[in-house]
């Protein structure tokens, strides 16, 4: 079984359980999350890849994270993934995951960055804006980014919708 | 031809002579025993000292008589005598005297004349090697003025090279120079530029953090959401 063919049962796996136990959007969201998390900060994925550090230690340190903020399941199945030794590839899964989640929901995923969190009615009035946009219905998933600086940076599939502070001073840096 | 001439003219001269002189004895014989009559009574008459016994100056007068009175009037015996020594000696001449001379001459001419066709030949053949001489000087002339000529042409050639060989050298060492002066103002005017850049968007970055509050922040994420509404950005 190659690496893309493990991320996929996973995929299934995590979203067949999600299903079963009828938390596919909450799961997804904290999946989607804890891998942004993770993408973002190197000491995270360190500790986590540390051969040096029992599984049961590396379990204990996402349950730490995750305690009290997301679902219990979303906790067991990202202390699984840790204790499998899968943290390399807890990102596509989590991708794959939203991404099947959206597809049986016949939506896209829209993956948003901004500076500060967004309200549920942003994100509604969010994913309504980009579903004109785009012509598709899609689902937000928000990843709170600070070195955006201020403003939203949108990602449906390969088309981006940049209106970060930070892409404009990229341009005007360019442009300097 | 010309001894020919000369021994005819002799001949001539001593038959002439033979000629005249037997008429003019034949003529007058008795005048010649007269004449030595006379002469030896002038003898006695001038000298009386010989009938004293002094007889030599006698002597001499009568040999004086006896003696011919020209040379154009010899005694007829010296004639004859002398014309005959002569015919032998002219045909003995002539028999082996005058051919072996003759052959001598001939002989001295074609040897004299030879050696004019051989000076003649020897000049001739002089002048054509000195003019042979003379064309190979200028032909040597004219290819050492030649040679001279193409060395001066391929030095001039060659220092015209060489010159522009250095020129085309110094001028691209000049226009490398150049560029790579060109190049380091280009790469020191885009540092420049990226520095000022750097600074100040890091400045614009700074400024953008301290007055991105939460109501900014909020604006922005509500600007966002009502352009992406509205149209395709």
């Amino acid at each position: 079984m190659t690496g893309g063919d493990k991320v996929e049962a996973y995929a299934q796996a995590i979203l067949t359980i999600a299903r079963a136990e009828g938390v596919v959007g909450a799961v997804e969201d904290d999946l989607f999350r804890f891998a942004r998390t993770l993408q973002g900060s190197d000491a995270l994925r360190n500790a986590l890849t540390d051969p040096s550090l029992p599984a049961e230690r590396r379990v204990a340190v996402v349950e730490e994270l995750t305690g009290g903020k997301a679902l219990n399941l979303s906790t067991a199945v990202l202390g699984m993934l840790v204790g499998a030794g899968r943290v390399n590839d807890l990102g596509d899964v989590a991708d794959r995951v939203v991404a099947l989640a959206a597809a049986e929901r016949e939506r896209d995923v829209a993956e948003v960055r901004s500076a500060i969190e967004l309200t549920d009615d942003q994100i509604r009035r969010l994913a309504e804006s980009l579903g004109r946009a785009t012509g598709k219905t899609v689902d937000v998933k928000v990843v709170v980014d600070p070195s955006v600086l201020g403003g939203l940076v949108a990602q449906i599939g390969d088309t981006v919708i940049d209106g970060t502070v930070r892409t404009r001073l990229d341009q005007m840096k360019a442009q300097l | 031809m010309r001894i020919r001439r000369i021994l005819c003219a002799g001949l001539l001269v001593v038959g002439g002579v033979v000629a005249v002189a037997p008429a003019a004895y034949a003529s007058s014989p008795k005048d010649h025993g007269k004449e030595l009559y006379e002469c030896v009574e002038k003898a006695v008459e001038e000298h009386p000292e010989a009938l004293k016994g002094d007889a030599e100056g006698f002597e001499n007068a009568l040999d004086d008589c006896k003696k011919a009175k020209s040379l154009l009037t010899p005694a007829l015996p010296e004639i004859i005598w002398g014309g005959l020594a002569f015919l032998i000696v002219l045909v003995v001449l002539m028999k082996f005297a005058f051919p072996a001379l003759k052959k001598g001459l001939k002989d001295r001419t074609e040897k004299i004349q030879g050696d004019l066709d051989a000076a003649s030949r020897a000049r001739e053949d002089a002048e054509a090697e000195a003019a042979q001489y003379r064309s190979q000087i200028g032909d040597a002339r004219s290819e050492a003025s030649t040679i001279i000529e193409d060395a001066r042409a391929d030095a001039e050639r060659i220092r015209r090279e060489v010159v522009e060989r250095a020129e085309a050298e110094a001028a691209d060492v000049k226009a490398r120079a150049a560029e790579d002066v060109r190049l380091a103002q280009e790469r020191a005017m885009s540092d420049l530029r990226s520095q000022v850049a750097d600074i100040s968007i890091g400045l614009a970055e700074k400024v953008v953090e301290r007055n991105l509050d939460r109501a900014t922040q909020e604006a922005l994420v509500e600007s966002f959401i009502d352009s992406v509404g509205n149209g395709p950005r």
